[in-house]
């Protein structure tokens, strides 16, 4: 296995704790936002750091437009990143009507696999770097999927020969709403397809009574996790604290750089 | 039904709570009913909260003079009440949570004198991006086709303010020690929002009130330059602008 880069999401409120970061503490960041055009520090953090593109470019149960197509060339050459991610998401209409603003799962159907296969190889064959696809926690099962999962994607990533960005607390919270052991399920996904991936702290969640993805560091669970998946994911190359909230505080940054390097 | 309308109508459970309640959705309900309900609680604390995060963050930055800190609204009873008739992104609830966070905010601390105005103006951006927007470019409704008559686009806001607001909001957002100064100048704002959903403000002028006034699809631009006493060539430069603002389009020809 390669050297793992173990890096965190740009949160600008962060940016100058970031640049003032000794070197080695962090090896790249990943952008879920482009830069904002009067962020003094963009200038900076793009010299420093490899960047990883990370933004919503569209859903790919429908085609990706020119617009959203040129949009991620335009960001993947700005941030010269070595992969580019999006997400096995659906989450507005197809007419538009409704939408949730939040990752949401597309139904394991054959008709979405058809769909996913399709728009993930066309965005593909439009990109010049190499397109990586991050699997979204379901809170409820929905009665008309089909298949599992991960047998869902592991088809799709035979059929795309695209990279897995395997993003552990949606494994750890889809296993704990399921009553399965993290370790057991994590081991159903197509793992060796894995190029990244994703670990964060989870919290109670009002709404949901239950845990949910927050701005905190790992828990130990969730170390324990990452180490058992990174044994198994041969062909890794990054591993990212997935945090992303204008609520991130420096010490948890830090912190949580400081255990997930401990725990690799 | 496709397994794509399926996703539709899932989707649309999470985020329409009346649809959610309904015999529509509760006679053949897609997943257990009480996580449905937890994860839409999830999502519309989760929606509403990256709006005020965003349009409100002029008032953020005032939170330690008002001692209101907008997004507080989000864990207060008045917003949780709001939960059966939420359906994400449209008019009517932005309006409703706008509405929270405008007493709440404006019930605080007195000290900031163009805090009103402030509070509209943030209102009007949260309302202005609201409503079904284009994700794709090609789908129907985006505003393609042969071009025809100028016509304000639906939802657009024009906001007179007391105080020129546009010359304080960059300084509101940078360290500051007093509360920056703000020229009492009545001003008048056009809020637009583009097909793909980027919220947009720019001042008006006597070209721009114009064509807002007169641009109701019906009138082409040399009839909408007789009336406003101006040659099209004038016209057609700031009317450009309005429609790259979102302010106005063009009606498709049928």
């Amino acid at each position: 296995m390669t050297r793992l880069m173990v890096g965190a999401f740009y949160n600008p409120h962060l940016a100058a704790e970031l640049l003032d970061a000794p070197a080695g503490q962090l090896d790249h960041l990943a952008m879920a936002d482009p830069p904002h055009p009067q962020d003094p520090h963009w200038p900076k953090i793009r010299e420093r750091f490899t960047l990883l593109l990370h933004d919503y470019l569209g859903q790919l149960s429908e085609p990706l437009d020119e617009r959203s197509i040129l949009r991620a060339r335009s960001l993947a050459s700005l941030y010269n990143t070595p992969w580019v991610a999006e997400h096995f998401q659906c989450l507005h209409t197809e007419d538009g009507s409704y939408q949730l603003n939040y990752v949401f799962p597309p139904l394991y159907t054959e008709e979405f696999l058809g769909r996913f296969v399709v728009n993930a190889n066309a965005l593909k064959a439009r990109l010049d770097q190499p397109l990586v696809m991050e699997n979204i926690p379901g809170f409820f099962d929905v009665k008309a999927s089909q298949m599992p999962e991960p047998l869902w994607l592991r088809r799709f990533f035979d059929a795309t020969e695209t990279g897995f960005l395997l993003d552990l607390p949606h494994i750890w919270l889809e296993a704990h709403y399921h009553g399965k052991p993290a370790t057991r399920f994590l081991e159903e996904f197509p793992l060796d397809r894995v190029v990244e991936l994703h670990v964060a702290g989870v919290a109670q969640d009002r709404d949901l009574e239950g845990p949910w993805i927050a701005p905190t560091a790992p828990s130990d669970a969730m170390l324990d996790l990452l180490a058992c998946a990174v044994e198994r994911c041969p062909q890794a190359r990054a591993v990212t604290f997935d945090a992303f909230s204008p609520s991130l505080t420096s010490d948890v940054l830090w912190q949580s750089m400081e255990r997930i390097r401990g725990a690799l | 039904m496709s397994d794509r309308a399926l996703q539709d109508r899932v989707i649309r459970a999470l985020a329409d709570a009346p649809f959610r309640a309904s015999a529509a959705w509760r006679g053949e309900p897609l997943a257990d009913p009480d996580r449905v309900e937890r994860f839409a609680h999830f999502l519309a604390r989760h929606f509403y909260y990256e709006r005020i995060h965003h349009f409100f963050r002029y008032s953020r930055a005032l939170a330690r003079i008002t001692r209101r800190a907008p997004d507080a609204v989000l864990a207060a009873p008045g917003f949780e009440a709001l939960f059966p008739t939420l359906v994400l992104g449209s008019r009517a609830s932005a309006e409703a949570v706008a509405r929270l966070v405008v007493q709440y905010v404006g019930s605080g601390e007195p000290g900031v004198a163009y805090h009103a105005d402030l509070l509209r103006y943030e209102q009007a951006m949260m309302l202005v991006e609201s409503g079904p927007r284009v994700w794709r470019d090609g789908e129907l409704g985006d505003g393609r086709g042969e071009r025809s008559n100028p016509v304000m686009v639906a939802g657009t806001v024009l906001l007179d303010l007391d105080y020129d607001l546009p010359a304080v909001l960059a300084k509101l957002v940078e360290p500051w020690t007093e509360v920056p100064a703000c020229p009492r100048k009545p001003t008048r704002l056009v809020v637009a929002r583009s097909r793909h959903g980027r919220v947009s403000v720019a001042r008006t002028t006597v070209v721009i009130d114009t064509i807002m006034q007169l641009a109701d699809g019906r009138k082409n631009i040399e009839d909408l330059a007789a009336e406003a006493g101006l040659r099209p060539e004038e016209l057609a430069a700031t009317l450009q602008g309005l429609v790259e603002l979102g302010a106005v389009r063009f009606s498709t020809g049928s």
